[in-house]
């Protein structure tokens, strides 16, 4: 009789173990955060090219084409990583607008880190006091956000994204 | 450099702690050694951590984990507090506290040397696990791969001052019991003389006072920070704190029989083991990301897998040892109707039962998602019905458990106590029925009232006042219980009686609050370096000359997007004035206004707990 008793806090630990690496192991994220601004319109925004402070770019001027927004910055290790991805995406989808955000960054930083890795991007818009992507709700670099016809967020991911993703998460909404 | 550092160390005392591990069946040392050894390795995971601290404390940037959660800008305490403020630091310092312990238990006088050496390698295999768990899976010296010079910044619900002492306060109570649990699996496997309840009993009275101040103050920041008005709000992380507080309650409460005699050692063995499980299964939940709150920091499936396993090896390991090395047969109870032993046996019961009550809420959404893929949430509800009345009885028999004879049904001036206690029944009646009538209101009052006055007349009664050391010793579970009958008090009041006013204001509007005038002065927004704040003041009492100012709003993040609420609290001898400014509607303001009488007995009511768990932790 004693004997069933010291043997059900064993039990109890087996029960609870099981359930819980069942509910580990089905990848259920609760600390994802869902974002407010998806499947609604793209903040309003206006900014000048890196490149040229006279070439400015506005919420119209990406109306009308699907158009992949990337938060990046020169500092931004994790923005490095996937930095290499954008250009395949850029063979895989010449129709796809790249719209790159500088992030909190000095231009000459900016220039050296496209120069040195490439710049993926059909325009790289200056952000440099981090204003749109507060609009955007930016949490941590990298943010890529993928934007419809209608001018529309279909799509967000907070981090690098990664082959997988792409594969499997972006791609089939372009 | 310090990141180097402090790898080094960390690797250094996990490898000297498998070296002590394997030195139980290979390269045998003698005592002295080995408690130097033991030593070492403390000191190196100090070392490890401080260097860890110095890395945020200079904004060492190159440290990945310095980056991802400091700022150059940061007031200093900040700074140190960002250390423990994410995921690695965390588990760096519930290491560090680990070998803390290790460290001061190697000082313990007065036990056998074999026994002391065992508890100290169980200490040091969890040392290990706990290490590697670090250096795999959360490693705080990893190196950013490029060079930044600026930080990321801490989370600004975490900063401040109360939450910057939280954690390692917590901390300490949650692995002391890693003491307790050693200790208890040694006495399985010697199955020697008794003497180490005794240490235990030390070791686990430390832990709990620590806990307490812990808990207390979470649930201080809570109220004061979350604007809710509340101070405790049945949250999966808080409930996780309360079940090892529980526990270790009915443990050093069963710890106490050993002075009759009846060491009930199986009892002790098993919650011992308990105690420290649930504070590791208290980790996994909480680090593991399966509960969201302000705790979890990121959620990472792999950390989540190694730290339930490090779970299951503890948990398992201890009752497993339990099983097969069962205590020798003890003294049979000398269970009475109403003896010391009775009412001890009784309130452990019935503790456990609210443990395991709690535990099946908190797990219950786990269960219910797995089963059913459906997100369910337990909250106040199901705990208030459950725990609270499961308690009452403990309550009741707790006031005066500590004046019970061991051997006989004789209680001393028992004639006393019931006067009292009739005294006490028809004053509280007669409040109820003239102020305004709540069962739940009634049966608090009237129990907290009993236990305080219960144990006064106890002291009275049965012993000599002096005003010495020794007397303050031999009353202390009075004081104790006199504490717990203030808290019952303080919870009563501002849970039951609590006075909620709503109001639509403009600014300049003059509204009543509790028969005082209050002035809605005006709203004011300033920009602060990270957010923006919206501020109502408020004057309370103008007809006075010495009218208080009250401050409430909210202040928004705009980084990440958060909107944090910051209540006003004006602090009167008997009550808490909480204001909390909500929206504006067509140019008014909605002005919710919490009268929560007696909230400040709960804080002074936890003090003298934590006093009089100190003052036991001296007494022999």
């Amino acid at each position: 009789m004693s004997r069933i008793f010291i043997l059900t806090p064993l039990i109890v630990l087996l029960i609870i173990c099981i359930f819980s690496l069942v509910y580990l192991l089905s990848g259920k994220d609760p600390n994802k955060p869902p974002s407010a601004l998806l499947n609604k319109d793209v903040p309003i925004f206006e900014s000048s090219s890196l490149y040229n402070a006279r070439d400015i770019i506005k919420t119209k001027d990406i109306k009308n084409k699907k158009t992949l927004i990337n938060f990046f910055a020169s500092w931004c290790s994790p923005c490095k990583i996937e930095h290499p991805l954008f250009f395949e995406i850029r063979k895989k989808y010449p129709e796809l607008y790249l719209l790159g955000f500088n992030h909190k960054d000095p231009t000459s930083d900016a220039k050296k880190y496209l120069k040195d890795d490439g710049n993926p991007y059909d325009f790289v818009g200056v952000d440099s006091d981090g204003l749109i992507a507060l609009e955007f709700g930016v949490f941590g670099l990298p943010e890529t956000y993928l934007i419809n016809e209608d001018g529309k967020i279909i799509y967000k991911f907070m981090g690098p994204i990664t082959m997988d993703i792409l594969k499997n998460e972006i791609e089939p909404l372009l | 450099m310090s990141s180097l550092i402090g790898f080094l160390s960390l690797v250094f005392a996990i490898g000297i702690n498998f070296y002590l591990f394997l030195s139980r069946y290979i390269f045998k040392f003698q005592k002295q050694n080995f408690n130097l050894f033991i030593r070492l390795s403390s000191l190196l995971t100090l070392l490890s951590f401080f260097s860890l601290m110095y890395a945020y404390v200079v904004s060492d940037f190159s440290n990945y984990n310095v980056f991802q959660n400091s700022h150059s800008n940061k007031p200093l305490i900040y700074k140190i507090s960002g250390t423990w403020g994410n995921h690695e630091g965390s588990m760096l310092l519930w290491l560090c506290i680990l070998s803390i312990f290790s460290f001061f238990f190697s000082f313990t006088k007065n036990i056998e040397d074999n026994f002391q050496k065992l508890t100290l390698i169980i200490q040091a295999f969890l040392h290990i696990l706990f290490g590697l768990f670090i250096v795999f899976t959360s490693n705080p010296f990893l190196v950013n791969s490029i060079l930044v010079n600026e930080g990321l910044g801490l989370n600004p619900i975490l900063q401040d001052p109360g939450l910057a002492v939280h954690p390692p306060i917590l901390y300490a109570g949650y692995v002391g019991y890693s003491i307790v649990f050693s200790i208890a699996i040694a006495g399985l496997f010697q199955n020697t003389d008794d003497e180490w309840i005794y240490v235990a009993k030390k070791w686990s009275l430390i832990s709990w006072t620590f806990l307490t101040g812990g808990i207390a103050l979470g649930s201080y920041w809570a109220y004061y920070e979350l604007g809710w008005g509340g101070w405790w709000f049945w949250d999966p992380v808080e409930n996780i704190s309360l079940m090892p507080w529980i526990a270790g309650l009915a443990l050093v409460h069963s710890l106490m029989m050993v002075r009759g005699e009846q060491a009930i050692k199986k009892w002790i063995v098993f919650l011992s083991i308990l105690c420290f499980s649930l504070s590791v299964f208290g980790t996994f939940l909480v680090r593991s990301g399966i509960l969201t709150s302000v705790h979890s920091f990121a959620a990472d499936a792999s950390r989540g897998i190694f730290i339930l396993l490090i779970f299951f090896i503890v948990t398992g390991f201890g009752f497993l040892v339990f099983l097969l090395k069962e205590p020798k047969k003890s003294n049979a109870l000398n269970l009475l109707f109403i003896n010391k032993v009775s009412a001890l046996v009784i309130n452990n019961i019935l503790m456990i039962i609210a443990t395991l009550t709690i535990l099946l809420g908190t797990i219950y959404p786990i269960i219910i998602e797995v089963l059913y893929n459906k997100r369910i949430s337990v909250g106040g509800p199901y705990f208030n019905s459950t725990v609270i009345p499961i308690m009452i009885p403990g309550f009741l028999l707790m006031s005066i458990a500590p004046i019970l004879s061991w051997q006989t049904n004789k209680i001393n001036n028992s004639k006393k106590y019931v006067l009292a206690f009739i005294i006490l029944s028809v004053l509280v009646i007669l409040q109820s029925y003239f102020l305004d009538f709540n069962t739940w209101g009634f049966v608090g009052l009237l129990l907290g009232f009993w236990i305080i006055l219960a144990s006064i007349i106890a002291v009275f009664s049965s012993y000599k006042i002096k005003i010495n050391i020794k007397f303050f010793k031999i009353i202390n579970p009075h004081v104790a219980h006199i504490g717990v009958g203030i808290a019952i008090i303080g919870i009563t009041c501002s849970s039951v009686f609590q006075n909620e006013l709503d109001f639509n204001l403009n600014e300049g509007d003059k509204f009543n609050v509790n028969g005082k005038t209050v002035l809605f002065e005006k709203i004011e927004t300033t920009n602060e370096i990270n957010f923006q704040s919206l501020r109502g003041k408020f004057l309370f009492d103008i007809e006075k000359n010495q009218s208080r100012e009250i401050e409430a709003g909210k202040n928004y993040y705009p980084v990440s997007k958060m909107i944090t609420s910051e209540a006003g609290i004006l602090h009167l001898w008997n009550k808490d004035i909480y204001f909390i400014l909500g929206d504006q509607k067509n140019n008014e303001w909605f002005v919710k206004v919490l009268i929560n009488p007696f909230v400040s007995l709960i804080w002074l009511g936890v003090i003298i707990m934590m006093y009089s768990g100190l003052i036991a932790v001296s007494r022999r």
